[in-house]
């Protein structure tokens, strides 16, 4: 957010007319007053869910009965549970989409950002995973993914499948079969900020430097990538907190199975709230799981930057 | 890629020469990118494809990867439409209710709520633009939880009488995506760029703020404002994981949610289901084509911020 302001006028005026009072009262009100139906929506399922959601994590909470202080219990029981350290450790396998949408996606940004006949039809194809739903993606997928189904047909056909056998159900390729719809859905998403990127960069720079010489990778590496920077900062910062916070895919293609190999750490969190009706329980791993993507971004911020200023 | 050899321009035949070989690598550059484009066209459009031509199969190996369906009939359709488990055309009015409503909710609330953050002066403004600010920033693990309590707790989900309930369902369904914050920055922005002569002017002939922002405010800021709109109501229709957490009545469910519960009662016949997902899919695709620019504009502009 650009955080410019309108200027405040400095109040030089002695106090003055009860008037001049009179009406900053007025406006004061009227400004709260338009506020007021977007603060209270704000506070009810913004403000509140932070506030009570963190008092829940020390509690033993089920809706039936109020909730019962339990202190740090919660937290030293998710230390000792196996399922949930498991579920963090896919949540963090799932970075490994990050590096592939990204590069991805400038890939394709770069190529759709060329003035050739038709490209905005390409455009908006690559666009279309982005605005349909998981709920559709992930059924899609999951019946892409079935035994002799289109996946395996491509597989087997280029050689790198020997057994028909659904991805999907197996529980060393199904996690990432579903990084795959995540890569897949994101990629134009990713694209389209690239590409307004690539935009402001301007040709000029490009042109010169191809005037005076320089090879296409130079120029991508100079003057593209640099350019880039602050894009690719941003984008890659999203994705990685997505990519720990996965979920959607995970409840509609496999529901954190085959034989668990699919539970990352926000399924974790649903299952034991809305499966196990473990309330406390399930807002105390939303914290831990809060606190990994919060160091897996900071970590990211400061390997994009790469220590420099800019950005 | 090499650069062209180093040759002396001032001579028209070299020079025509490099002309006609820079226009061969132009052309062949072009072919090159175009196959790439369409291959990876393929794998962003066949699965959409492929679903809507099984869904148009009769019967057959419903799984393998085909180019042309084996035949074509309405069946699959019919069965989804005439469902008696999951009501579709329910289910589809239910989502042109959810949708409508929230989003002029949250366009409006947004709309009404931006006005004063820019353009009016007031004990506060500051500290209530950061206070909503933080709140993109601190974490909403908990999010769900709490709102499913609240909900609850709220009493929207009582049995009280079948017009109270539906009204209520849908209430618990929409209110929690209502206030958008990335909607109020986004029209805070655009309010930003009016002029503050214009609405001097106007209050000094003495006319209602609520009038100036009628009149002056949203349609100056009507680019934006359907940005919104369109983004709001593409990721409404989208959403499922809300409504398929709360314990609604079937008849309230929303087409993505519905469309889980359709693939769980039609689990032997994925056909059926692919019906529904083509059903599904195609209003938010003439949205998309129709108004891509403003939703383009809308994502830039969000992201941006």
């Amino acid at each position: 957010m650009s955080l410019t302001r309108p200027p405040l006028r400095q109040s030089t005026d002695t106090p003055q007319s009860a008037g001049r009072r009179s009406r900053t009262i007025r406006t004061t009100l009227l400004a709260y007053g338009f506020m007021l139906p977007f603060l209270a929506l704000l506070m009810l399922y913004h403000t509140w869910p932070v506030i009570f959601g963190t008092y829940l994590a020390f509690t033993k909470y089920n809706i039936i009965s109020p909730p019962e202080f339990v202190g740090l219990d919660n937290f030293r029981e998710l230390i000792k549970d196996q399922q949930f350290w498991s579920g963090v450790v896919n949540s963090l396998k799932y970075l490994l989409v990050v590096p592939f949408i990204q590069l991805l996606s400038i890939g394709v940004a770069m190529l759709v950002n060329r003035p050739l006949k038709g490209i905005s039809f390409f455009r908006t194809a690559y666009y279309v995973p982005v605005v349909t739903s998981f709920a559709v993606v992930g059924l899609i997928w999951t019946w892409m993914y079935q035994q002799s189904g289109p996946v395996n047909f491509v597989l087997m056909h280029l050689g790198l499948m020997q057994r028909d056998s659904s991805l999907l159900n197996n529980p060393g390729s199904a996690l990432y079969a579903v990084m795959f719809v995540t890569l897949w859905k994101g990629i134009g998403y990713y694209m389209v900020l690239y590409l307004a990127g690539l935009q402001s960069i301007g040709r000029e720079l490009e042109e010169a430097a191809v005037i005076d010489g320089a090879t296409r990778w130079q120029v991508f590496v100079n003057i593209t990538l640099p350019g880039l920077r602050p894009t690719i900062l941003v984008c890659s910062l999203m994705s990685t907190i997505s990519a720990v916070k996965v979920f959607e895919e995970i409840f509609v293609m496999t529901q954190g199975g085959p034989v668990g190999s699919t539970y990352t750490a926000l399924f974790f969190n649903y299952a034991k709230a809305f499966q196990d009706f473990r309330y406390g329980y399930a807002a105390a791993a939303g914290i831990v799981v809060a606190v990994i993507s919060l160091v897996f971004g900071l970590i990211n911020f400061k390997m994009t930057r790469g220590g420099r200023v800019d950005g | 890629m090499t650069t062209s050899p180093k040759t002396d321009p001032t001579t028209s035949p070299q020079a025509a020469q490099l002309r006609a070989q820079r226009r061969r690598r132009t052309r062949l550059h072009n072919f090159a990118a175009y196959t790439v484009l369409t291959v990876i066209a393929l794998v962003m459009l066949y699965p959409f494809y492929w679903t809507l031509i099984t869904s148009l199969e009769p019967t057959g190996n419903i799984y393998e990867a085909k180019l042309l369906p084996s035949g074509v009939s309405l069946k699959n359709y019919a069965a989804v439409l005439s469902g008696t488990t999951v009501p579709f055309l329910r289910m589809v009015l239910n989502s042109v209710v959810i949708c409508t409503v929230g989003v002029i909710a949250s366009v409006t609330f947004a709309a009404l709520a931006a006005y004063p953050l820019a353009k009016m002066r007031f004990p506060g403004r500051d500290l209530i633009f950061y206070a909503i600010l933080a709140l993109v920033v601190l974490p909403n693990e908990a999010g769900l939880i709490v709102n499913y309590i609240t909900t609850i707790k709220l009493g929207l989900l009582e049995q009280r009488g079948p017009v109270w309930d539906t009204i209520t369902q849908y209430a618990a369904i929409v209110l929690p995506s209502v206030a958008s914050i990335i909607g109020l920055f986004l029209i805070r922005q655009a309010y930003m760029g009016v002029p503050i002569e214009l609405i001097e002017a106007a209050r000094i002939d003495g006319a209602k703020e609520l009038t100036i922002w009628r009149r002056i405010m949203l349609p100056l800021s009507m680019p934006t404002i359907a940005a919104f709109a369109i983004l709001e109501f593409v990721a409404l229709w989208n959403s499922f994981l809300w409504a398929r957490i709360l314990p609604l009545d079937p008849q309230m469910l929303p087409l993505s949610a519905g469309l889980l519960e359709l693939s769980g009662t039609f689990a032997t016949n994925s056909r059926a289901t692919m019906a529904g997902a083509v059903l599904v899919i195609i209003p938010i695709l003439i949205v998309f084509a129709s108004l891509q620019r403003y939703f383009m504009k809308g994502i830039e502009g969000a992201v941006k911020g």
